[in-house]
């Protein structure tokens, strides 16, 4: 018997007023797989992203989780979210609370943990980004690479069964890309799903067990990294390959 | 030149005033503008976050009160509030005259109140509410942990402004006739002032107003600074050093 999809969309459809960003994306993701996305800006990976967590309510279409569809109007999509990490380009820590408490506030307030319990499950996951000697600083004391180290961290912290990551390393210093990236690397050999959509092909290439290249709303093409980089198979691939590599 | 001074600056009427202006006027005074400040935060937030609503319907009753409440005459709200609704019959304060006119400024800050929070909370950035519900709080989980006690800090400059704004006009609310012993500290000096025929009361009650609004004012500018530029100077010094000690 096949294996549930850990994340399966199925004709997923996007629309912003009349500009169409997805027009019915096809996308099954197995427990345990990482799949980068890649694709020039404007193709709708972001989106793909955001409507997998239901940041952007989908336009058409489904998206299952562990084969429960989550664009039914009775599913709880808070407690959707809690099954679902995503860090952001931008980081989003919340600058008015402790690193420590970046982490640990949903365990608190969504899981009801108690803060004993949840600092413990807090500082387990800043020491597996490299941040536990940070727990007590503020946001605006780390570098851009910690700040978003923590963030995966926060993610982390609810124990999701799939992470999306949304361009982390686009907003970071070049020097501060290589200690994410080897978080997320760490990630993805520990098992996690993982959903990346990324600029970064050496990560792709390396860590990816697929790649999905995305133009215009739709999916091009797709495959294991090294038949998608080295045998593109469409020339708008071919033509985007050659401008980022 | 003598007279003028002593017409205005009479050292021994303005001492003699004090009293009676700190006794009666500045707690009068005091019991109007932190009664309705407390009204105006507590609805002036609700109203903030109804006003704010994606859905039109819900948004429209925050806007027209807004709209109303700004666009009134302050003095003429106190009247309808403060003789209006006794003489409709709704004593809800029974014949507390002071807690009328505490009412009517409540109602005005509230609108005032409701603008300054809602711009505060649409100037937190779109990724924090995005941030939080993506950890799995529910929006108005969100809101309380998240987005209202940043925008509580940035707003922290206008929202003293307003206070100012209020204690200044509580001084209106004499229009509602208030009784001995419940005058404000206008109407204190104003009743003294036109006892005696000289103006120097009338400065004695501006002198204990400047005493409560000149240290709001520099408190207001103090946060303005502090708000721009950052948190502390220590965190501000302590980054170089942060960086240093990962690389």
């Amino acid at each position: 018997m096949a294996q549930v999809p850990r994340v399966a969309l199925r004709g997923l459809e996007k629309r912003f007023d009349d500009v169409e960003v997805l027009r019915g994306i096809d996308l099954e993701i197995a427990p345990g797989e990482v799949v980068c996305v890649i694709g020039p800006s404007g193709s709708g990976k972001s989106t793909l992203l955001r409507c997998i967590n239901q940041l952007e309510p989908c336009s058409g279409g489904t998206i299952e989780l562990d084969g429960l569809d989550i664009t039914g109007r009775k599913i709880d999509l808070d407690a959707v979210r809690t099954r679902v990490g995503m860090v952001f380009q931008s980081f989003n820590l919340f600058p008015h609370m402790s690193v420590l408490d970046n982490v640990t506030v949903a365990l608190r307030k969504v899981k009801r943990m108690n803060r004993r319990e949840a600092e413990r499950v807090g500082r387990e996951r800043l020491a597996e980004v490299g941040l536990a000697h940070r727990a007590d600083a503020r946001p605006a004391d780390l570098s851009g690479g910690q700040q978003q180290r923590v963030a995966i961290a926060r993610s982390l912290a609810m124990d999701p069964e799939v992470m999306l990551f949304d361009e982390v390393t686009s907003a970071l210093d070049p020097e501060l890309v290589k200690g994410v990236l080897d978080v997320m690397t760490a990630l993805a050999r520990g098992g996690m799903t993982m959903v990346v959509v990324t600029h970064e092909m050496g990560f792709a290439r390396e860590v990816a067990h697929r790649v999905v290249f995305m133009d215009q709303g739709a999916i091009v093409e797709q495959g294991p990294p090294a038949a998608l980089f080295d045998d593109a198979q469409t020339p708008r691939l071919r033509d985007f390959l050659g401008q980022v590599l | 030149m003598e007279n003028l001074g002593r017409l205005f600056f009479d050292v021994e009427i303005i001492l003699d005033t004090l009293p009676a202006l700190l006794r009666e006027g500045l707690r009068n005074t005091l019991i109007l503008s932190v009664g309705a400040i407390t009204i105006g935060l507590v609805a002036g937030l609700l109203l903030a976050l109804v006003g704010i609503s994606r859905r039109w319907w819900v948004r429209l009753p925050a806007k027209v009160y807004i709209d109303i409440f700004r666009g009134l005459p302050a003095i003429l709200t106190i009247s309808l509030v403060g003789l209006g609704l006794p003489a409709a019959g709704l004593r809800i304060f029974g014949r507390e005259r002071l807690l009328y006119g505490m009412l009517a400024l409540g109602l005005i800050s509230t609108a005032y109140i409701a603008e300054i929070f809602r711009a505060g909370i649409q100037s937190v950035d779109r990724g924090q509410m995005e941030a939080a519900r993506s950890v799995g709080m529910s929006y108005l989980l969100a809101m309380r942990l998240v987005i209202v006690p940043q925008a509580v800090r940035r707003v922290l400059p206008p929202l003293t402004n307003e206070a100012i704004a209020i204690l200044k006009d509580s001084s209106l609310v004499f229009v509602v006739g208030l009784a001995a012993g419940e005058r404000e500290l206008t109407r204190v000096g104003q009743n003294i002032g036109q006892q005696s025929g000289n103006f120097s009361p009338y400065v004695a009650a501006g002198l204990v107003y400047l005493a409560l609004t000149i240290p709001l004012t520099r408190l207001v500018n103090r946060l303005d600074t502090r708000l721009r530029e950052g948190p502390s100077v220590r965190a501000a010094q302590e980054l170089p050093a942060t960086l240093a000690q990962e690389h």
